[in-house]
């Protein structure tokens, strides 16, 4: 029990990375590389609130989300729409994007340095709770909820909103959006805000969850990211969800079972599996948009 | 005269090095229905475009009401009344038809209702098959959907690219009954066809294009009698 406990803990952070992921690449059929550096940007900023301001971490979490998703819409502007028109459009945004991440990496070591960088040990609420045999504390029941609120609030606005009507249509058919009068370069930029809002939110809650943060984070959580959006289903938001859980419930129980140099072997197993059962993902019912 | 309300001027569109529309210039009175007739390829669609703001012209202007409108920016032009039903209509097929309507009055959200219970008195087909995804409907239903949808957005000026574009004889029969119907009701309409036999008997005025230029204009009656016209463009149809 106090394994899947924890697997779901770690699981819904995953999700939460992995649905901003998805989200851009299901609307706007695009990989958004730098989506790792944003993740270490809430990481780093989330402590820097907390150590040097001196606000709770309640503060930090809309402090962060606000950061994100101006963040989300630097990327969108300077590393995918001046490239928007062109033929590889796919492949240059995902370059310019991988450049716009160590742009931000950069400027977070010029700001907080190389090195791990923790919250302060007062900062957290210390209480310890129970359930049906399992312990944890009050923060990691927190992170739970508010990564699955965020989840909850996302699939809310994508299903009923105005924007989340703007958004599927772009998403089957661009061209007709915009025949119809839809701004899509705002619905886009709004799509990148939302999405490098919960990517920061992320990273700060992992950072809660190990209460350790460097420059590095965000890439190895990147790479599981892509295993989890392929899992789920290239694009799918509930299989985004779903396959954050499923990878951090494996994790644990890989940890806890063969030792926690097999980690990454079980992310990575996983994926491979999938690709070759059903190269689609659990959700995957995407199909291929014609150009 | 009255003052055109709707006019292109020295109009020219390139992709890269190719010339698709070289010095264009017309006029559109309000409430005429103009139709734009050629060959695939003349340049017709890419006209429309460059009028609905989805294509940047490179150089030339497009008037609307006296403004230029030349690089606004399409949502602009359509919340303006300048409103384009696309070549291969370009409904979304996983959206009901429903919300196919409610996407045509995205700016204009309170007053919606309204314009689309007065499409669905229009189209009672569409009424009926309001719940189904637009994808299965019949080619064309989905053209009456497309024109359906352009409608709710209220236009001044109703761009039509290519209505007839596969569908059989009875539905364009259907088709260009309700162009002439929206263009009694008021509705300034330009019409592109490759069908040009079909789109000069409905239109008032025509203009003729080849390989990006106008080559004849006048009354559609005149061109549809010009024997040089019905040879290079009305002969076999």
């Amino acid at each position: 029990m106090q394994l899947f406990v924890d697997g779901i803990f770690l699981g819904s952070i995953y999700a939460l990375f992995a649905i901003g992921f998805t989200l851009v690449f299901g609307i706007l059929d695009r990989l958004n590389l730098a989506h790792a550096a944003v993740f270490s940007a809430g990481a780093l900023v989330g402590i820097e609130v907390v150590t040097r301001w001196g606000l709770s971490i309640w503060l930090a979490i809309p402090i962060v989300f606000a950061l994100g998703a101006l963040l989300g819409v630097l990327i969108e502007r300077i590393a995918f729409r001046p490239l928007a028109g062109r033929h590889d459009a796919h492949f240059a945004g995902l370059i310019s994007s991988i450049a716009f991440g160590a742009i931000i990496l950069s400027v977070l070591q010029a700001l907080y340095g190389a090195d791990t960088r923790r919250f302060p040990a007062d900062a957290f609420p210390s209480t310890r709770l129970e359930f049906l045999g399992a312990t944890f504390s009050l923060l990691q029941l927190m992170i739970l909820v508010i990564s699955v609120g965020l989840m909850v609030v996302l699939t809310w606005v994508v299903a009923k909103s105005k924007l989340g009507r703007g958004m599927r249509t772009i998403a089957e058919n661009p061209h007709a959006a915009a025949v119809l009068g839809l701004n899509v370069g705002r619905i886009s930029s709004m799509t990148f805000a939302i999405s490098s809002a919960l990517g920061a939110v992320a990273g700060v809650l992992f950072t809660l969850n190990v209460n350790a943060a460097n420059l590095g984070i965000g890439h190895a959580v990147e790479l599981k990211a892509l295993a989890v959006i392929i899992l789920g289903g290239l694009g799918s938001l509930p299989g985004a969800l779903i396959g954050g859980l499923i990878l951090g419930l494996a994790e644990v129980y890989a940890v806890n079972t063969v030792g926690s140099s097999w980690r990454d072997m079980v992310a990575f197993g996983l994926l491979f599996l999938v690709l070759i059962i059903r190269p689609q993902g659990i959700f995957g019912a995407r199909k291929v948009r014609e150009v | 005269m009255s003052e055109p309300i709707l006019s292109v001027e020295g109009l020219n569109v390139s992709y890269g090095r190719v010339d698709a529309v070289r010095d264009v210039s017309f006029a559109v009175e309000p409430g005429a229905l103009v139709a734009l007739i050629g060959a695939n390829g003349a340049g017709k669609t890419s006209i429309l475009n460059a009028i609905a703001g989805l294509v940047r012209p490179k150089s030339g202007a497009v008037r609307f009401n006296g403004r230029d409108i030349t690089r606004k920016p399409a949502h602009q032009l359509v919340r303006a009344g300048l409103v384009q039903v696309p070549e291969g209509r370009e409904i979304l097929g996983t959206l009901t038809v429903d919300e196919n309507l409610s996407l045509g009055g995205w700016h204009r959200s309170r007053t919606m209702a309204g314009s689309i219970a007065e499409v669905y008195e229009r189209f009672p087909i569409l009424n009926e098959r309001r719940k189904l995804p637009a994808g299965a409907l019949s080619g064309g239903e989905q053209q009456m959907l497309a024109i359906a949808r352009a409608l709710v957005a209220k236009p001044e000026v109703l761009l039509l690219d290519e209505p007839s574009m596969g569908l059989a004889p009875k539905i364009v029969d259907e088709v260009f009954a309700v162009i002439a119907e929206i263009r009694d009701a008021g509705t300034t309409v330009v019409l592109v066809e490759q069908n040009a036999r079909r789109a000069l008997a409905a239109a008032d005025v025509g203009y003729v294009l080849e390989t990006g230029e106008i080559t004849h204009s006048g009354p559609a009656g005149d061109l549809l009698a010009d024997e040089r016209v019905i040879e290079a463009y009305l002969g076999l149809s």
